[in-house]
């Protein structure tokens, strides 16, 4: 990864001495050898502050509704989940896909910076569970790729044993699992905030005023939250894990998500958010063969 | 000192909670907290908590008082604390740190918060030394003494396979006094404390902000923030609340629950306009009432380098960066 991280500079070097890119974004060391943080480069001498490591975890896709109005072009490093998400943007109208010059690695499977802290320093840190999961190690779209393919055989179908396990306890059970899990939540909304398939001007939750939630902090509001949000990414979220990643509590937000692409997988036929751009989403359209048991 | 072995604090904490409501650091849920001390639950003592113990004087929803509409006049009706006293065991010296910071903001200058002050007038504090910081601490940096905590009724320190404990105010006299029986007497030395990893130099961070409420620096340390919650709802030093209601038909709940800064609705105005409308100046505020606007109006940082922020911010936005590189700008 020390050759790709000299390469990346180049790259992004170059686009900017070019004029090519107004500003590019990556990944810098943070303050842990655990830890990276999104960085924004506009100046060429700052390139290399750029690094690739096995902890470049954050998916940067959504930092790109803060360029949307940019005179300009962003460059931007993309690895499989990233790549999915700027394809999330621009289906959503969120993002001009003339707009950004991607540049794609393969991404390894990144490490988990949680267990990282609490292993300490000389342990052999596993996978994130995201990356362990993650079917699409390789950019769907680039302009550029850097270092080679893996060209990974992906498992065809995602793995929802995990919800398949859960499907199979009782009402009881299950709401007890929920509820435990929601009455922690803090409702800080990093899930949320870290999601690429989240790009409402305006969301739900921020319009406090109109009664829909409550801002009070109790195991229902906080499932309606869950839920609504679950639901407003169903049939675009990128199975990117992000939102999992970065609960403050540990909730297992990726139980909810993969529960509805396995519905949606079951009722119109099997669905990867986020390979491209144009075919119309499974919840976005009306169609003839559509089940409708329900009317 | 007075001693107790690691291994039979339970019994200690058994015949406390004849007295008290004890409250313990302890694992729950894939996270850890202070949770009422029961038998079974499990206590850590290695290593802080990751949801600071605010909730416990601050919680996250609050309720205030209840209205109710009889005809054309309201009834108001008080909400009351449970009685009885509560004991906080294991507190940290950071989070002792933030409840100095939360007296000064609901105790001082006039006012006084009843709802707080009911909740810090019912608990009694044993705080805990640290014998091996975590890697995200940096509370020395912050004038804080990881060995000693400001405000604490009892100080307990962490010998090792022991705990060693010190009666610091009359409420601490009475502790010790419950439980000197299962204690025994040995010359034990206050601990030195381990090294920090985390480093920075916060020395005239204050006085340095006077003048950079305009620097070009907030807009490149905001740039990744995605104003989250997060930093502030496990910070133990932020206070900021909302008031809101319940209505149900003629009753309503007042109530109040923790707001952040980082939020674009905290400054949302009635009629649409929004001061603070980026994360620049969202970010700016965070860092500038922690690091100036606080100490200016009450002498001491609104940060006790407890690490909980960096260890939840999901995209390390890390504030001994932020301190550096407000103490490197021109
Ligand atoms: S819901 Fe979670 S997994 Fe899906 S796109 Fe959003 S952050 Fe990624
Ligand atoms: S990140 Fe976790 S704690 Fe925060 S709102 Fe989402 S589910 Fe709740
Ligand atoms: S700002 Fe961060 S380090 Fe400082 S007290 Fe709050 S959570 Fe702890
Ligand atoms: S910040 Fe200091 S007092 Fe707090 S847990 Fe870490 S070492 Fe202990
Ligand atoms: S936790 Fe990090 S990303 Fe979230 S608001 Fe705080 S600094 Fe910003």
């Amino acid at each position: 990864m020390v050759d790709l991280t000299l390469e990346i500079r180049k790259t992004a070097k170059e686009l900017l001495e070019k004029g090519e890119a107004k500003v590019v974004l990556g990944w810098e060391k943070g303050n842990f050898p655990y830890s990276t943080t999104p960085v924004f480069i506009d100046k060429p001498e700052d390139t290399e502050r750029l690094i690739w490591d096995e902890y470049c975890i954050n998916n940067l896709a959504l930092y790109m509704l803060d360029y949307k109005h940019l005179d300009g072009k962003v460059g931007i490093f993309v690895k499989g989940c990233d790549s999915r998400g700027i394809n999330r943007l621009v289906q959503d109208k969120q993002l001009d896909r003339e707009k950004v010059i991607l540049i794609g690695l393969s991404c390894p499977g990144m490490k988990d910076e949680k267990k990282a802290k609490e292993l300490g320093p000389n342990a052999d840190i596993p996978m994130a569970q995201k990356c362990q999961d993650c079917r699409y190690p390789d950019p769907v779209v680039y302009d550029v790729f850097l270092g080679e393919k893996q060209n990974k055989k992906v498992p065809e179908k995602i793995d929802t044993s995990d919800v398949e396990e859960m499907e199979t306890k009782s009402p009881d059970e299950k709401y007890r699992f929920f509820t435990t899990n929601y009455e922690k939540c803090l409702r800080c909304y990093a899930c949320r905030n870290v999601c690429p398939a989240c790009n409402c001007k305006e969301c739900i939750f921020d319009q406090t005023a109109t009664g829909w939630l409550a801002k009070a902090n109790n195991v229902s509001n906080n499932m309606f939250f869950a839920l609504t949000r679950a639901m407003h990414v169903g049939g675009r979220c990128i199975e990117c894990g992000e939102c999992e990643r970065v609960c403050s509590v540990n909730i297992p937000i990726m139980l909810l998500n993969k529960k509805i692409i396995k519905d949606i997988n079951f009722l119109f036929g099997d669905y990867d958010a986020g390979l491209e751009t144009e075919e119309r989403l499974p919840l976005g359209g009306y169609d003839y063969t559509d089940p409708e048991e329900f009317m | 000192m007075l001693v107790v072995l690691k291994a039979k604090l339970k019994d200690i904490l058994n015949t406390l909670a004849e007295e008290y409501k004890v409250l313990v650091p302890a694992k729950i849920e894939d996270t850890s907290k202070f949770i009422s001390y029961k038998d079974n639950v499990d206590i850590i003592l290695d290593e802080n908590v990751k949801l600071s113990p605010k909730d416990v004087f601050f919680p996250q929803t609050e309720k205030m008082y209840k209205m109710k509409t009889v005809k054309t006049s309201m009834e108001l009706e008080n909400i009351t604390d449970e009685a009885g006293k509560k004991l906080l065991f294991g507190v940290r010296s950071c989070d002792m740190k933030s409840l100095d910071c939360f007296d000064q903001v609901f105790l001082t200058k006039g006012y006084i918060d009843e709802f707080y002050k009911n909740k810090r007038d019912s608990v009694v504090t044993i705080a805990l030394s640290c014998s091996q910081p975590m890697q995200t601490c940096f509370c020395s940096a912050m004038g804080v003494d990881s060995q000693k905590a400001v405000g604490a009724d009892v100080q307990a320190y962490d010998l090792g396979d022991k705990i060693g404990l010190e009666a610091i105010s009359d409420e601490g006299s009475k502790v010790i006094e419950l439980i000197k029986g299962q204690l025994t007497e040995e010359g034990a030395e206050v601990p030195q404390p381990g090294e920090f990893y985390l480093k920075v130099d916060a020395d005239g961070v204050s006085e340095k902000l006077n003048g950079m409420f305009e620097s070009p620096i907030w807009d490149d340390v905001s740039k990744k923030c995605l104003n989250c919650g997060a930093c502030t709802y496990v910070c133990p030093t932020c206070h900021c609340f909302d008031i809101s209601q319940e209505v149900r038909g003629e009753n309503v709940t007042k109530y109040r629950c923790w707001d952040s800064c980082m939020f674009g609705e905290y400054t949302q105005m009635a009629g649409g306009h929004n001061p603070r409308p980026t994360k620049k100046e969202r970010v700016r505020n965070r860092f500038m009432h922690k690091l100036n606007y606080f100490p200016d109006r009450y002498n001491m940082l609104l940060c006790t380098g407890c690490g909980r922020c960096i260890n939840v911010c999901p995209v390390n936005l890390d504030i001994t960066s932020v301190i550096k590189q407000i103490k490197e700008a021109e």
